[in-house]
This record gives C-alpha cells, sequence and structure tokens, in this order.
C-alpha cells in the first residue's frame, strides 16, 4: 500500500520529510545530546520552572499535540537560553562535566569534581524533597558511592 | 688413672645432662576469645553502618536521578509535540488528497467518539 515511497529498503528509520505547517513560527530545536542535557537539568529546571510548569499544565489540560505547541517553544526557547549562557560563562566548566558524564555512564555521583566547578561557576543547584538539615548528595564531602573504579 | 686400670669410667657428657622436659608444651595462641568477639562485634557494627548510610545515600541518589529527568520532561516533550504535529498535518494533507473525489468524507476525524485526545493507531510507514 505504500506506494508513496521508493521501493529501496535502508536501515534508516522512515521520518517524514514534511515540513511544519507554515502557521507554527520557527523554533531552532536544542540538538543536544543526553550528556549535555543531563549536565545541564538542574540549571533549565531551575531558571525556566516557570515556563515548564505553564506547559505541564498545558498537557495536563490536553495531550493533544497541537494544544500546547505554544508553551513548547517557550519552553524550548528558555532551555535553549539557559544552555546559551552557561556556553557564554562556563564552557570549559560545562564541557569537562558532560564529558565525564559521558565517560561514566552518566552517574552524577562519579563526576562530582567537574560538577563542583560547574556549580560554583553557575547557580547554587538545590534538590527539591532532599532531607532538611545535612548536606545535599552533590555537596556531602566523602560520599559511600562514587565512581566503581578508581 | 684410666691408663692404669686398661679401662674407661662412664661419665656424663661435658657440661652435665640436658634438663628433663616435664612441662606441656602449650604455646600461647594469640588473643583472648574475649579480644576476638569484641573486634568481630565491633566490625560488624562499622559494617551495618556503612551499609545504612549507603542506603540513605543511594536514595538521594535516585532522587537526584528522578529530578534530573523530570527537569528535562518539557523540553523534550515540546520537542517530541512539533514532531508530531508536523506529522499529523502531512497525515491529514495526505489524507484530503487522496479522499477528494469522495464527498462526505471527513478527513482527519478520529473513529472514537470522544473530544478527548486519542493518538492515532496507525503508523505510516
Amino acid at each position: 500500500m505504500a506506494s508513496h515511497r521508493p521501493a529501496v529498503l535502508t536501515d534508516q528509520p522512515y521520518t517524514d520529510p514534511n515540513p511544519l505547517p507554515s502557521s507554527v513560527p520557527h523554533v531552532d530545536e536544542l540538538g543536544v545530546t543526553s550528556a549535555p542535557l543531563k549536565s545541564a537539568s538542574f540549571f533549565i529546571g531551575q531558571h525556566c520552572k516557570e515556563v515548564n510548569e505553564d506547559f505541564m499544565l498545558c498537557k495536563q489540560e490536553n495531550r493533544d499535540p497541537a494544544h500546547c505547541l505554544s508553551e513548547g517553544r517557550k519552553v524550548t526557547r528558555c532551555a535553549a537560553d539557559v544552555i546559551g549562557k552557561i556556553k557564554e560563562s562556563c564552557l570549559e566548566e560545562f564541557n569537562s562535566h558532560w564529558q565525564c558524564l559521558e565517560k561514566n555512564n552518566q552517574y552524577f555521583q562519579a563526576c562530582r569534581k567537574p560538577e563542583k566547578a560547574l556549580n560554583q561557576c553557575k547557580l547554587s543547584k538545590t534538590i527539591p524533597g532532599s532531607p532538611e538539615g545535612q548536606p545535599q548528595i552533590h555537596e556531602k564531602s566523602s560520599p559511600i558511592f562514587t565512581r566503581v573504579q578508581k | 688413672m684410666s691408663q692404669f686400670h686398661g679401662f674407661k669410667q662412664d661419665m656424663p657428657p661435658p657440661g652435665g645432662y640436658e634438663a628433663i622436659k616435664y612441662k606441656r608444651n602449650l604455646p600461647v595462641r594469640g588473643v583472648g576469645g574475649a579480644v576476638v568477639f569484641s573486634a568481630v562485634t565491633a566490625i560488624c557494627a562499622f559494617g551495618f553502618w556503612r551499609v545504612g548510610a549507603g542506603n540513605v545515600e543511594k536514595r538521594e541518589l535516585k532522587r537526584e536521578q528522578a529530578w534530573s529527568r523530570i527537569n528535562l520532561v518539557p523540553l523534550l516533550l515540546a520537542e517530541q509535540d512539533r514532531d508530531a504535529y508536523r506529522r499529523q498535518q502531512a497525515a491529514l494533507a495526505r489524507e484530503k488528497e487522496i479522499m477528494k473525489d469522495y464527498p462526505g468524507w471527513e478527513a482527519g476525524k478520529s473513529t472514537y467518539n470522544s473530544s478527548r485526545y486519542t493518538p492515532s493507531t496507525i503508523v505510516v510507514l
């Protein structure tokens, strides 16, 4: 039935070549891979909290992808802005942290040293819900779980 | 004297005979039971304390991991939504083009009688 496709088998998954309709304003996709995203996740979560929450509330209203496009654009722009800012001011620390994550199965606990440098450069990372009155997991001075291989 | 009598008197070895070992030979074999017992107890206590501390730490690591993912959900979902919308619109245009000669056909109409969003079950290949 799929007569609109060339009769060629490829190992690539099919991607629809049709562009987004022109009624939807263009926004540059992040184009960031998993390790830099994970490295920047807490910055994104803290800087873009309101936009993100707005988007998620919108998604809760309706799961239709067409329903939250404008909120989604705001989310993407905010995240792109945060990543741009990190790259502007702390490129070295950011690079060393996400490369460390890349090499260590993306475990935060394996990369506390570069993370500390990055946090000092950018902002104070807070993990919601962590117990009061004791250092958070990324601030612990002698953690039990570190890298598997020293 | 012996050269005169032609025999030699049997005498103890020079320096005398060695002492007879009549005491039991039981050397001291390490530290006592109380010391061993308390040392084992102390090592076990340290181990259990460390397991406990490790469990607490694991929980916090999981929390960190979870929040790192939660922070990324909106932007990944937004990106995915744009792509889904693009494909949806393309599918709609295709359907309109194919079904243009059939009056009364509503392109893109849901198969469900519901206003709730239902993702398409048909995957274009």
